[in-house]
């Protein structure tokens, strides 16, 4: 039985790129340790706001993916009803899952740690309207790029997405801890 | 043409629920392909293309942030000796995508082979699955050792001293956190992917969510006992 395929090959490149943009987001969690996790509860809400960009960038790069090979979107034209659609989509559905992850840290956090910290709640709030202002545009312009490229977007996207994933919300929430 | 256009429109008005039979008509009639009937149907001109979106997403992102938080919150209960072993924190994002990573290929690969009629009743005997089982677990020991390997190299420039005990500790934690959960996830995707396919189900629309779930609930859990038994 041969395993050294071109299924190998794909699955371990793929893997060796989201390998490194968790590298960097992990070296970027060890500096900044302090203020990341300084505030309580903080760990409850950082698996799920890394997960979400997969989640919603994911999907949305899959859909389009799939609405570019069927010929229903076309490469050239974003101004279309569906990438509208799909772009307003995404940003409601960050909006709605920062909400939620940050209400579930403050509602563990007030349960169970006995202690209020309101910014809990809006620190993934903000982070997430960052993260995903970069995250939705660069993958709908990634992409329709790969498309236009002759490349599959979904053999390429998912990997992509994870990796710069990881980085764009760590950075956000950084900035979000200094805004709020 | 007009037929064609006709049938595209009833199509449009069908109501989203299962499995529509106008799909399987029109495709056997016209020949067009069901994914570009599906799109059709979901994405046509006269749907609203954010509501169906939030519509068939939200509560999938529900269920995930809810598991997401409670294997943050069994992390969280560990944090001060969680945040003081600096390789640890580091691999923390890199585990986390990696074992999603892996659950979302295990559960696409066998949800094609379901589909293709390739999964008999003695699954154990397939040899794509064998293959396939070997390939994820050799590259995910690859891709743990390297990974690991880049953490504690870098420890030592945040003050992190290594001991010959700590290197070892980190290896196994990464190994064992890795190996166990891609096991899990693999029985995982097989019975629940035989499971939603005798239901008449399409398994690639239960098994990533599934997958990917318990890789994250799991990949906490796990990082969080193993952190208390080895520190």
């Amino acid at each position: 039985m041969n395993i050294f395929d071109k299924n190998f090959k794909d699955i371990f490149f793929s893997q060796l790129v989201s390998l490194c943009g968790g590298l960097i987001a992990g070296l970027m969690l060890a500096i900044y340790t302090d203020k990341l996790l300084l505030i309580p509860g903080m760990l409850i809400l950082l698996p799920g706001f890394l997960e979400m960009r997969g989640n919603i960038s994911g999907s949305f790069a899959s859909r389009l993916s799939s609405g570019l090979f069927l010929g229903i979107i076309k490469p050239n034209k974003i101004k279309t009803k569906i990438i509208k659609g799909n772009l307003a989509a995404s940003f409601f559905l960050v909006l709605f899952v920062s909400f939620l992850l940050g209400f579930l840290a403050f509602l563990f956090n007030y349960l169970i740690l006995k202690t209020v910290i309101i910014e809990l709640i809006f620190i993934p709030l903000v982070a997430g309207i960052i993260a995903n202002a970069i995250e939705i545009p660069l993958t709908l312009f990634v992409t329709l790029y790969l498309f236009k490229k002759g490349h599959d977007p979904n053999n390429i996207m998912g990997p992509f997405i994870t990796s710069t994933g990881d980085i764009t919300s760590i950075v956000s929430l950084l900035i979000a801890m200094v805004i709020v | 043409m007009k037929e064609i256009r006709k049938h595209l429109e009833r199509l449009r008005e069908v109501k989203k629920k299962h499995y529509h039979p106008l799909i399987h008509k029109i495709h056997k009639k016209h020949k067009i392909s069901k994914r570009t009937l599906f799109y059709v149907k979901e994405y046509g001109p006269h749907t609203n293309v954010p509501k169906t979106i939030i519509k068939e997403s939200i509560k999938i992102l529900l269920f995930a942030s809810i598991i997401s938080s409670l294997g943050g919150f069994a992390l969280e209960q560990v944090k001060g000796i969680f945040i003081s072993i600096i390789p640890l924190l580091v691999l923390m994002p890199v585990l986390n995508s990696m074992i999603g990573d892996y659950g979302i290929v295990v559960s696409s690969k066998f949800s094609t082979m379901l589909h293709e009629n390739k999964v008999k009743r003695k699954w154990w005997e397939i040899r794509e699955l064998k293959r396939l089982a070997l390939q994820i677990f050799l590259i995910s020991l690859i891709t743990t050792v390297l990974s690991t390997s880049i953490a504690l190299l870098v420890s030592p420039f945040f003050g992190y001293a290594l001991t010959t005990a700590t290197i070892s500790k980190i290896f196994l934690i990464s190994i064992l956190d890795v190996i166990l959960l891609v096991s899990i996830l693999f029985l995982v995707a097989i019975f629940a992917g035989i499971y939603f396919y005798n239901k008449g189900e399409d398994p690639s629309n239960f098994l990533i969510p599934i997958t990917t779930s318990i890789a994250d609930f799991g990949n906490m859990l796990l990082l969080s006992l193993l952190v208390i038994l080895f520190f």
